[in-house]
């Protein structure tokens, strides 16, 4: 404060006495803000979710297959599978060929592999015998399935630019941001008035640097070409909200909450290009799923306890929940390329890695996020088996396992009694609950301004009650709005996944939006007592670095599904070849003059 | 791949649930938000001691009852007295009388809507009108002398309540420290008047009579003989003195236990009770919201004895005041009454469309019979407890004194209803351990009642 000019202190003097000084103007002005924010929040969101809920990515074609009856299949995933059944990529209607007969798969530097999935009348290429560990085949190659033959032929670039401009365009993201920026700039105004004399410029310094992030984020990515924006805006919008709860609720904890976001977009950034090359993605699984144990063993040894879980770690000052980062190891070790699903079909280590997972989380007496894992697991293992009887099985191992668990430690069933019944314990076991409803309903439809609540004075009320500070603060309809956006993403993540170029992507994609959408039905329905309050976070929005950190690096899962052309910087824009590059059609000398070409343009 | 993508349909189940979670949440908000909101712990509302800190309650004449100082500490009228006799319709200070308007309309005196939740931009709080009358509270609070008991007249035409008494009472702007069993405030925090029910004693009769004159094509034509007791279904029933012979309307005026007591053994268990159901006794009805007690009469498996016992308002009849004045009102009316209600407006705040007049109950009894049963209960006061305490009335009546055992005094009623054009009122007494239904009842309406119709 002292450092600023007098001038500019003067004026800031003013206009914090406004209230005081002319309290009818500030009173229209606070009753017109509160039905302008959500306005605002409905004009930038509506957009951006029809958009995500709408949009149907076409397929990209990766090569053709041309058959007997000279027609040509396009090949429109990175993995496909070949064979007479229904279900198969490539359908080929003939006797001879099994209903799974072979799968071709596009590797790094489009190297197709072929692998025969124990068909009876064999595959060949070139008339040779596919191996067991599959075979390398290039464009030209022809591929006998029993007897049919195809060819592997290549996409002209032509074609390719012909789709690209047909396909559909992400919207215009400028209009939101430009509406969103407005958003921030008034809650910074806002808080402007309503903030102690220690915070008063640190906040609004907050929501303005947001902004500024925001800004160079989307016009650096728009500079290198990509178009699609409207993940990124929700999570902006998200992290906003996140930063107006921290300001009421813990002015102090602002810069570390704007800190998170920032690192979080950095995160978003590194595992998004690292999803770009999937050979890479599959030599880090290991590590990964090690990663996930070593961060809940570290919770569990270095842990200790807050809210009833014993799931914070303290490190130089900061605290730290790793079992969040955990979370993203976790989907990197459970999602596999389909390649992978042929050779190991059964889920005996995923599901060790599971089990070791939830024990320590059991051990930590953090059941909100076990719960949250053993649905990741069943999203991931259904994604990988569609084995229902397998699932079934491993369900009621987990109901057996609880029932166990409750037997042993029949204080965390008195957690939870209080369940349906928030209202007859309104002193005690309920007093969470109660709080967050009156305040919530005390907010209405258009809430009673941030930094103008009294919820935050209930403890967790940041974190596991933020949807109630949402409904306080902000009303009802920003608050079922954020929960929408979170939606969205689902319903675009399943969208995308139709076009999805790898098994992987899809598994990957599904999982973090399980996740995300499962940790926003606890954290939402658990604060108002229609679930049991198990101490979850909202993504994005609670306050909390590590929770803001593991949202944004879940969020890349998502970008890295989005095929819709030049959309997403987690996917690799589609090459043009230049000349032909027609792999054995082609002379090998124009073959290197064509790989040299490509490289000019990468 | 085509397996996997259709299996992602998980992730849209998942969805689907959170989203319909959301949806029952949002359903509950409307439905239950102005509860939610009116929770003590509300520092929206609340202040930090847990009261109400917007809104004032008023009464019908604008006297201010209870109002928040700069402060945020709610203050109430100067006068003690007052402050006593309108406890339970005003309510005390920590919410304790859950029947009270700061606690039941909380959400009228807070302004809360949806649109804005509790923070309403057209100032905190609003101004709450009760259709009562602050200064014949003040009438019956002393007319019941320091006695339990409690007091309702209402306009049963229009339904408002215009007098509503419950003692034993405090002054809520120094409410005592109360210990539990302190028999000087027992049941303090209840308002009789709506939650509490009582032995009904002989203000039953008239349901008794209503089913008698409905039922028995002679009853004006038979003589009874009263010796001071009379046996039926081989129970002695008793009277205070031999009534001797007698028609039907003397046996009404001079309430003869034993001809009631035939007259319900003859009716039977189901005509009786079909009769106590339809006069509204058994229900609750809902005072802007507020559920009165209801009443019970169960003969079910009760001897011919017992019958007769209820058929005097004794056995193990318990009936409510507010229902009983609503009763009275419905005899009044030709068989049906306005349903009673206590706020008269909520000013200020969004302008919300209010209902003029109440509702009106069902048909409690036939009009003829309500036209006979109105005479004769104008004949008992002519003959029996005496017209000029009830100056310019055209008054119709009923006492009862309620035996309630254990050594007690027993509890005095009196009921009625005026059948002045201009004073279309009816009311309920009841004083607990009062003796004599028509001299300690029929005292406090009196007074009430011409505080009310004669101006004092």
């Amino acid at each position: 404060m002292n450092a600023l000019p007098a001038s500019l202190q003067a004026g800031l003097t003013v206009l914090r006495q406004l209230p005081a000084d002319h309290p009818d103007f500030y009173a229209w002005y606070t009753l017109i803000l509160r039905f302008l924010f959500p306005v605002l929040a409905v004009l930038m969101l509506v957009r951006i979710i029809r958009s995500l809920v709408k949009a149907s990515p076409k397929p990209e074609v990766w090569a053709y297959l041309s058959l007997p009856n000279g027609a040509s299949e396009p090949l429109t995933h990175w993995e496909n599978i070949l064979g007479r059944s229904p279900a198969s990529d490539v359908l080929l209607n003939y006797p001879v060929v099994s209903r799974q007969h072979a799968a071709l798969i596009r590797g790094a530097g489009e190297r197709w592999t072929v692998y025969d999935l124990g068909s009876k009348s064999g595959t060949f290429i070139n008339g040779k015998r596919v191996e067991p560990e599959g075979s390398p085949m290039t464009l030209g190659d022809v591929l006998s399935l029993g007897g049919v033959d195809t060819v592997l032929l290549p996409v002209s670039d032509q074609e390719t630019a012909r789709r690209r401009k047909a396909a559909q365009k992400p919207v215009s993201p400028w209009g939101s941001l430009i509406l969103l920026t407005v958003f921030q700039a008034l809650t910074a105004l806002q808080f402007l008035f309503s903030a102690d004399e220690e915070h008063v410029l640190l906040l609004p310094a907050a929501f303005l640097c947001l902004a500024l992030v925001m800004w160079v984020y989307c016009l650096v990515l728009r500079g290198m070409g990509r178009t699609g924006f409207e993940m990124e805006t929700i999570a902006f919008f998200l992290s906003t909200l996140s930063l107006a709860v921290t300001a009421s609720s813990a002015p102090g904890s602002v810069p570390k909450q704007l800190l998170a976001i920032f690192l979080g977009i950095v995160l978003f950034l590194i595992v998004g290009i690292f999803l770009r090359d999937l050979d890479r993605v599959r030599k880090i699984r290991w590590l990964m799923a090690a990663g996930a144990i070593f961060l809940l063993s570290l919770s569990l040894v270095l842990g200790h306890e807050r809210y009833g879980a014993a799931n914070w770690i303290s490190l130089f000052g900061f605290s730290f929940q790793p079992s969040e980062l955990a979370k993203i190891c976790y989907i990197f070790a459970g999602a596999a390329t389909l390649e992978r699903l042929f050779r190991k079909r059964n889920l005996g280590l995923f599901i060790l890695l599971t089990g070791a997972c939830m024990g320590y989380l059991a051990l930590m007496s953090d059941f909100g996020t076990a719960a949250i894992f053993f649905v990741t697991f069943l999203v991931i293992a259904y994604l990988r088996s569609g084995d229902f009887a397998t699932l079934s099985l491993i369900c009621g191992g987990a109901v057996f396992g609880g029932l166990v668990l409750v037997t042993v430690k029949p204080y965390i069933l008195r957690r939870f009694a209080v369940w349906g019944h928030a209202w007859e314990q309104a002193s005690d076991a309920g007093f969470q609950q109660t709080r967050t409803m009156s305040a919530a309903a005390s907010g209405g439809l258009i809430g009673v301004g941030p930094g103008e609540g009294w919820l935050h004075r209930v403890s967790a009320a940041d974190t596991d009650l933020v949807f109630g500070m949402l409904c306080e603060e902000w009303g009802l309809m920003i608050a079922v709005l954020s929960v929408a956006c979170i939606a969205a993403l689902a319903v675009f993540a399943v969208r995308c996944c139709r076009a999805g170029r790898s098994s992987f992507y899809t598994i990957a994609a599904c999982a973090a939006t399980s996740l995300l959408v499962f940790q926003t039905t606890l954290n939402v329905l658990g604060s108002v007592d229609i679930l049991p309050l198990t101490g979850v976070t909202f993504p994005f929005v609670s306050n909390g670095g590590s929770a803001m950190l593991a949202s944004w690096g879940l969020l890349a899962f998502l970008k890295a599904a989005d095929t819709r052309s030049n959309a997403s910087f987690a996917i690799r824009l589609p090459q043009t070849h230049g000349e032909q590059w027609l792999g054995n059609l082609a002379a090998s000398g124009k073959k290197t003059a064509g790989k040299e070409k490509r490289r000019e343009k990468d | 791949m085509k397996k996997i993508e259709r299996r992602t349909v998980v992730c849209l189940a998942l969805t689907l649930l959170l989203l319909l979670g959301l949806g029952l949440f949002v359903v509950r908000f409307f439905w239950d938000g102005e509860d939610w909101a009116s929770f003590a712990a509300n520092r929206h509302l609340y202040n930090s001691q847990g009261q109400l800190s917007v809104g004032r309650v008023l009464d019908r004449d604008g006297d201010v009852l209870t109002w928040v100082d700069e402060s945020g500490n709610r203050q109430y009228y100067a006068n003690q007295t007052v402050r006593m006799a309108t406890l339970h319709a005003v309510g005390d200070p920590n919410g304790a009388i859950g029947t009270s308007a700061l606690v039941a309309f909380a959400g009228e005196l807070s302004g809360y809507n949806f649109l804005t939740g509790a923070d309403n931009p057209f100032g905190p709080g609003n101004d709450l009108y009760l259709t009562l009358d602050a200064h014949l509270n003040y009438v019956a609070y002393q007319a019941l002398n320091g006695k339990r008991g409690a007091v309702g007249v209402y306009n049963y035409e229009t339904g408002e309540i215009l007098c509503m008494v419950s003692t034993p009472t405090f002054d809520p702007a120094n409410p005592p420290e109360i210990q539990e069993g302190d028999e000087q405030y027992e049941g303090v925090y209840v308002n009789r008047f709506l939650s509490s029910t009582f032995t009904p004693g002989s203000s039953f009769k008239t349901v008794t009579l209503t089913a008698a004159i409905e039922n028995i094509p002679d009853l004006f034509q038979r003589t009874f003989t009263c010796t001071g007791s009379t046996t039926v279904g081989g129970e002695e029933i008793t009277c205070p003195y031999a009534h001797g012979t007698m028609d039907i309307n003397a046996a009404f005026a001079s309430s003869c236990n034993g001809v009631f007591a035939r007259l319900a053994a003859e009716l039977g268990a189901d005509t009786m009770s079909e009769y106590v159901e339809k006069a509204g006794l058994l229900g609750h009805y809902s005072v802007d919201g507020i559920s009165t007690a209801a009443g019970s009469y169960d003969v079910a498996g009760a001897s011919e004895g017992q019958l007769g016992w209820s058929g005097v308002g004794q056995y193990n009849d318990l009936v409510n005041p507010c229902a009983m004045m609503v009763w009275m009102g419905g005899i009044a009316g030709g068989g049906r009454a306005a349903v009673p209600h206590l706020i008269q407006e909520v000013d200020g705040g969004i302008p919300l469309p209010s209902l003029p007049f109440g509702r009106e109950t069902g048909a409690l009894i036939q009009g003829d019979t309500a036209q006979v049963l109105a005479n004769m209960m104008a004949q008992n006061v002519v003959q029996t407890y005496g017209s000029g305490r009830f100056p310019n009335m055209d008054i119709c009546a009923k006492s009862g004194t309620a035996e309630v055992g254990g050594g007690k005094q027993p509890n005095a009623w009196f009921v009625g209803f005026l059948r002045n054009a201009d004073a279309p009122y009816a009311f309920a007494v009841v004083v607990e351990e009062g003796g004599s239904g028509a001299s300690a009842a029929g005292n406090v309406a009196a007074r009430v009642l011409d505080a009310l119709v004669n101006g004092d």
